[in-house]
């Protein structure tokens, strides 16, 4: 079994998968409004597992990374609890961001390429904060967030399994793991919504992003050919919807394509730009 | 009167340093780094060991021959020089997952005790800080010879010290134990008096 564990493609799919299925689950029962949650729960649980707990106060980027989701959690499920939505809870979650990729990425801000690496992944940031979701019978639909992060989590973990880092690579795919069972959960019927909590695990995606492109020697600028994903939900108005069970799983499906179709295009770019070797290790 | 005098030339040629004091004093070396290796050896999941070096390494060693408890070592190397003879393997070293170049791009050995153990080898003791973790480490030392090298006509010392460490308890913990933990040193290193 510990052999299994130690195994980097369960620790990378399988077991993400099954934490997300298990702690969304756990929060369906405990309270529906917080189940989006599970997915960064899901993740720092693996980051724990696979990496370690990282000190307090983290000596590396990669500590950082793992507190800050912690604390964007946390200020996701009091949001969430709290009742906060709309503006009040983008403003929330774009300090929180701003805050996380500012303080992990100081060290390595020691050349202008770093610093317009830092300025492109903060006007991520604000689009992560301020984008807004589709609306489907006047409810928040989780279905296209979800696949939009699912897609960037994709991006960055295949960017970086083809590049030089093998632990953000398996985080990142975790990441993806956990939001593909949160879709689990919802699929065919769409059972919750996506809240702060939610948006928080996004947001995780954009750090993951942050640590790949300011240090490490990935060409991480083909990231930016997955942020068409964020507006995967946009498309859904264009799809055919039926009202029945069965439109509606379509919609959902076709939603998750349309996102994780731009990773794609990042991910060959990624290969492309390396030779087309990747990383032995 | 002869006594006298001959007191006070001994006095005198003493000041001076003109007669050998009872102790040699520490001598002061700068590592040379055209003729010191710093290279390690880790196992690559059972089948083969990889082979690797710091291309950039420097430091300061006060050597004092005659009492050797009294040296002292440090040494710093630039980890984004590590170096397997594999471009794409090295950059994975240099990332977060194993030396986190960016982040800690400096490795420093300070030592804090030599024992001697034999005429020309000893134990050295000292703090290795690596990845922002500092932890003891003993490497067996061996003193070659000391002297005016036939090469650069300078005064020069050289040593050869092996060694094992834990990466994992440095945070190193990515790979382990498939990509072995024990890391064998391997060090070869050449002084010029300073």
């Amino acid at each position: 079994m510990s052999e299994l564990l130690q195994d980097p493609f369960v620790q990378s799919s399988v077991l993400p998968l099954l934490v997300g299925l298990i702690l969304v689950g756990a929060l369906h029962l405990l309270r529906r409004s917080l189940a989006a949650a599970g997915i960064a729960a899901g993740f720092l649980v693996v980051f724990a597992m696979v990496i370690g707990l990282p000190a307090l106060p983290p000596p590396s980027s990669m500590g950082k990374l793992f507190w800050a989701s912690a604390a964007g959690l946390l200020i996701g499920v009091v949001a969430d609890v709290a009742g906060i939505r709309g503006r009040v809870a983008s403003a929330v979650l774009a300090v929180w961001l701003a805050a996380s990729l500012l303080w992990i990425a100081l060290p390595a801000l020691d050349s202008a390429a770093a610093i317009v690496s830092l300025v492109v992944l903060l006007g991520t940031a604000a689009c992560v904060a301020f984008a807004r979701g589709s609306q489907t019978h006047g409810d928040e639909s989780p279905t296209a967030p979800a696949a939009s992060l699912l897609a960037l989590a994709l991006a960055v973990g295949g960017t970086a399994l083809i590049g030089s880092s093998a632990s953000i690579a398996q985080m990142a795919l975790a990441l993806a793991a956990s939001a593909g069972g949160f879709l689990l959960w919802n699929w065919p019927v769409e059972r919750h919504g996506w809240g702060l909590s939610g948006r928080v695990a996004t947001g995780i995606a954009v750090l993951l992003a942050a640590v790949l492109a300011l240090f490490t020697q990935t060409q991480a600028a083909v990231l930016l050919l997955a942020l068409p994903a964020l507006f995967a939900g946009h498309v859904r108005r264009f799809l055919p919807q039926g009202d029945g069970p069965v439109g509606r799983a379509v919609s959902s499906a076709a939603v998750t394509v349309v996102a994780v179709l731009p990773a794609l295009v990042a991910i060959g770019a990624a290969f492309a730009l390396s030779g087309g070797e990747a990383s032995p290790y | 009167m002869k006594k006298t005098l001959f007191a006070a030339a001994l006095f005198v040629a003493t000041a001076t340093g003109a007669v050998a004091p009872a102790f040699a004093a520490p001598v002061s070396y700068k590592i040379d780094p055209a003729h010191t290796a710093v290279a390690f050896i880790v196992n690559h999941v059972g089948f083969s060991n990889v082979i690797g070096r710091f291309n950039t390494v420097g430091g300061d060693i006060s050597f004092d021959k005659d009492a050797v408890e009294k040296s002292t070592v440090t040494v710093t190397i630039d980890t984004t020089s590590v170096d397997t003879n594999h471009a794409k393997r090295d950059d994975h070293l240099r990332s977060p997952d194993f030396f986190n170049a960016k982040e800690f791009p400096k490795m420093t050995f300070k030592s804090t005790k030599i024992e001697k153990t034999g005429d020309k080898t000893g134990k050295l003791h000292g703090d290795l800080t690596m990845l922002g973790v500092t932890k003891p480490v003993v490497l067996d030392v061996t003193f070659n010879k000391d002297g005016v090298s036939p090469a650069s006509k300078l005064e020069t010392a050289g040593f050869s010290a092996r060694g094992t460490v834990k990466r994992t308890e440095f945070g190193m913990k990515y790979g382990a134990p498939a990509i072995g933990d024990d890391i064998q040193l391997l060090i070869e290193i050449e002084a010029v008096k300073s």
